[in-house]
C-alpha cells in the first residue's frame, strides 16, 4: 500500500512537471515590421509611385519637391506640405498623362498617385505629410519609402538641465501650446521638448475605481511632424531642411507599425498617485547611450521600479503598491493586475521580479 | 511469500528510475524558472564634487567607457591630461556673446542655445538676450508668424552664438578618442549623468575598463577630469544599484581615480 502511495507520488510529480513545463513563458517572437512592395505591373505601374525606380533616384530631391511648397493652409510652420508640381511629373511622364491608352477605363492612373481621383478637371488631392491640418483625405495605405535616421544621443548632448519650473505642454496635433500659469509641475531634462504626454492614446479599459485622469493618457508622444526638426534645422543648423537626405534614407517600401508593445500596460507616466515625477533617464537607463533610434525601445528594468515600489521603501512612498504584493496576488489569483494588463499578467512572473526586490 | 515481495520491489525500483529518466527533459523546463547567471556587467557610475558651497552631484556630463586598465590606455590619457578648454563664459566672452546671453546659458548649465525653449521675457523687456532680439526680427520678417517666429529662432543665430561652444568640445572629444576603437578593439561606450549625477553602463563584457569624462566637466568654480579604472565583473542591475561606483574630486581609496581639477581660469 505504501509503495502503491509512494508510485502515486512519482506520477503526482511528473504531471507536475509537465504542467510546469507547458506554462513556462516561451519566447516572444518580435513580428517584423509589415513589408509591403509597391505593385509591380502594366495596369498598376503608374498608380503607385516609387522613389526607388532608377530613374527617381537619379534625380536630386528638389527637382520635384520643394521646400517650402505653399504651406499657410495646411500647417502653421513652413514645410513640404503638398505633392510636387504637375511639371515634375509631365516633363518625364506625358505618355501615361495624355495618350488614349492612358484615358481608357478610369483615366490616367498616374494622377491618382497625389489625385484622389484620376479625373482631367479633379483638384482634390491627398493630404501629403503630417499634421494633416485641414482634413484633406488620406491615402488608404500609409506606405513609406523613406527610414528617419535621428542620433539621438547628439540631441540629447544639446538639451539641458532643467532647474525651475517649467509650463506644461500638450501636443494638440502638431503645435506645442503652452498651459496656464497655475497648470505648471516640475520638469527635469527637457526630454519633453519631443516626448509629451500623447493625449491621442488612453487606457480606456481601467475600471471607475481606477479613473485616476493621468492613468487615462499613459503615453509620451514622439515627434510627428518637421516642425519638431525645422526648429533648430530649418537653416543654418545641419542638416538643413532642404537637404532631405540629412534625415531620411530610401528603404523598400512599408508600413510603419503605429501601435506600441508595452509590457506594463497600466503604467502611467503621469501617474504614480503624483509621484512619478522623476527624471526621465532615472528609469530609462539606457537611453543616454543609444546613437540611433533604429531599434530603440523604451525598456525599463524592474529594478528602477523597485527602487520605490518595494516593501522595504513602504516607509518613504507609504501609497506605493510593491512587487511583493502582486507577487503574493499572483500565488492567490493568478494574475499580476496593478501594472499588467492580462495578457502579461496572467504568465508566471519572471525570475527579475522576485531578484529586484531580494 | 518472499519471492513475490522481492519481484514487487525490483518492479518498484525498476519503475522509479524510469519514471526518473523520463522526467529528465523537463528538469530543464523548471531551471529556466531561475534566475540565470549574469554574463555581463553593469555600473553604476555616481559624480559628485565637493566645492566651497557644499558636495553636489554632477548632473548632464558625458562619461565614457573605454577598454583596457589606465596602464594600457596611457597614451590617451596623457593626451586627456594635456587638453583644456576655454570655459563656456570665456568662450562666448571671445565671441562677443553679451552679458545676457551669458547669464541665460549659465542660468541652465546649458552648453548651446538648443537647450531651452525661447520664451517670450527673452525677448523684450528687464531679461531680453540682445542675441535672440535680433534672431527674432529676422525670423519675424521671414517667416511672418510670431510664434514660428519664436519657435524656430536659433535658425536665426550666428553658428559661434547658436552651438559654437558645444561643437569644439564636441570636435576635441572626437580628436581625443578618434583610433582609440582601432587600438582596444572594443567599441566606446558613453552614457550621460542624469540630475543626480548618476548613470549606467549596462551590458558590458566582464574585462578591466577606463571611465573618464575625457574633457573637463565645470562646476562652480572649477573644471575637473575623472580618469578611473574599474575591474567589470559579470554581475545583474540590482547588485551594482546597490554598489555604485562612486566618482569624486576627494581622495577616495575605494576607487582607482586620477582626478585632475583646475580652477577657471579668468576670461580675458
Amino acid at each position: 500500500m505504501t509503495k502503491r502511495a509512494f508510485i502515486f507520488i512519482l506520477v503526482c510529480v511528473g504531471v507536475a512537471a509537465l504542467a510546469s513545463a507547458q506554462t513556462r513563458r516561451r519566447p516572444r517572437t518580435s513580428r517584423p515590421a509589415t513589408q509591403t512592395q509597391a505593385p509591380r505591373g502594366s495596369a498598376a505601374k503608374y498608380s503607385a509611385f516609387l522613389h526607388s525606380s532608377d530613374k527617381h533616384k537619379s534625380l536630386a530631391c528638389n527637382e520635384c519637391h520643394k521646400v517650402p511648397t505653399k504651406w499657410a493652409a495646411k500647417r502653421d510652420f513652413p514645410d513640404v506640405a503638398d505633392f510636387p508640381d504637375h511639371d515634375a511629373c509631365v516633363r518625364c511622364h506625358r505618355q501615361q498623362f495624355f495618350t488614349r491608352q492612358s484615358m481608357i477605363g478610369t483615366g490616367p492612373a498616374i494622377c491618382t498617385v497625389c489625385h484622389v481621383r484620376a479625373a482631367p478637371r479633379e483638384d482634390m488631392r491627398f493630404a501629403f505629410g503630417k499634421p494633416n491640418n485641414s482634413a484633406q483625405q488620406a491615402k488608404a495605405k500609409d506606405e513609406r519609402q523613406f527610414t528617419i535616421e535621428f542620433p539621438h544621443d547628439q540631441h540629447q548632448n544639446v538639451i539641458a538641465r532643467w532647474r525651475g519650473v517649467q509650463s506644461v505642454r500638450l501636443e494638440s496635433h502638431h503645435g506645442l501650446k503652452s498651459l496656464k500659469a497655475d497648470d505648471k509641475k516640475s520638469d527635469y531634462n527637457n526630454c519633453s521638448i519631443c516626448h509629451q504626454t500623447d493625449m491621442s492614446l488612453a487606457i480606456v479599459a481601467l475600471a471607475a475605481p481606477n479613473t485616476d485622469p493621468a492613468m487615462l493618457h499613459p503615453y509620451k508622444s514622439m515627434p510627428r511632424s518637421h516642425d519638431s526638426c525645422f526648429n533648430c534645422h530649418w537653416k543654418s543648423q545641419k542638416p538643413v531642411a532642404g537637404d532631405c537626405a540629412g534625415c531620411h534614407a530610401p528603404a523598400a517600401t512599408f508600413i510603419p507599425e503605429l501601435g506600441r508593445k508595452r509590457i506594463s500596460a497600466k503604467f502611467a507616466h503621469e501617474g504614480g498617485k503624483g509621484e512619478h515625477i522623476a527624471e526621465c533617464t532615472t528609469c530609462h537607463i539606457n537611453i543616454t547611450r543609444a546613437s540611433t533610434t533604429r531599434g530603440l525601445t523604451p525598456d525599463v528594468p524592474i529594478n528602477t521600479c523597485a527602487a520605490c515600489h518595494r516593501d522595504s521603501k513602504k516607509t518613504t512612498y507609504p501609497k506605493a503598491v510593491t512587487i511583493e504584493t502582486e507577487l503574493d496576488q499572483f500565488k492567490k489569483t493568478g494574475e499580476c493586475t496593478y501594472c499588467h494588463a492580462a495578457d502579461v499578467g496572467k504568465k508566471r512572473p519572471p525570475p527579475s521580479h522576485d531578484a529586484a526586490v531580494q | 511469500m518472499r519471492m513475490v515481495y522481492r519481484f514487487r520491489q525490483d518492479v518498484f525500483v525498476r519503475t522509479f528510475f524510469i519514471f526518473s529518466f523520463s522526467l529528465f527533459p523537463f528538469a530543464f523546463s523548471l531551471i529556466g524558472h531561475t534566475q540565470t547567471p549574469p554574463t555581463f556587467g553593469v555600473v553604476r557610475l555616481k559624480v559628485r564634487y565637493k566645492s566651497s558651497e557644499g558636495t553636489k552631484d554632477l548632473p548632464r556630463k558625458r562619461f565614457f567607457l573605454i577598454k583596457g586598465s589606465i596602464d594600457q590606455n596611457r597614451a590617451l590619457i596623457e593626451k586627456i591630461k594635456q587638453t583644456s578648454l576655454a570655459s563656456l563664459e570665456c568662450y562666448y566672452r571671445s565671441q562677443g556673446a553679451s552679458e545676457a546671453l551669458i547669464k541665460w546659458l549659465k542660468d541652465n548649465d546649458c552648453e548651446s542655445v538648443y537647450c531651452r525653449e525661447m520664451e517670450d521675457k527673452y525677448l523684450s523687456g528687464a531679461e531680453a538676450v540682445p542675441e535672440f532680439q535680433k534672431a527674432f526680427e529676422q525670423a519675424l520678417n521671414e517667416l511672418k508668424n510670431r510664434e514660428v517666429a519664436r519657435r524656430w529662432l536659433t535658425n536665426y543665430l550666428a553658428p559661434e552664438i547658436r552651438s559654437g561652444f558645444y561643437d569644439e568640445k564636441q570636435k576635441t572629444i572626437q580628436a581625443l578618442l578618434s583610433g582609440t576603437e582601432a587600438t582596444t578593439k572594443a567599441k566606446v561606450m558613453s552614457i550621460m549623468t542624469d540630475r543626480k549625477g548618476t548613470g549606467y553602463l549596462t551590458n558590458i563584457e566582464p574585462g578591466t575598463y577606463t571611465i573618464s569624462n575625457v574633457v573637463a566637466s565645470e562646476t562652480d568654480k572649477t573644471s575637473i577630469v575623472w580618469i578611473c579604472e574599474r575591474e567589470v565583473k559579470a554581475t545583474d542591475l540590482g547588485t551594482a544599484m546597490k554598489r555604485p561606483m562612486m566618482l569624486s574630486n576627494e581622495a577616495d581609496p575605494k576607487v582607482k581615480c586620477e582626478v585632475i581639477e583646475r580652477p577657471l581660469a579668468a576670461c580675458n
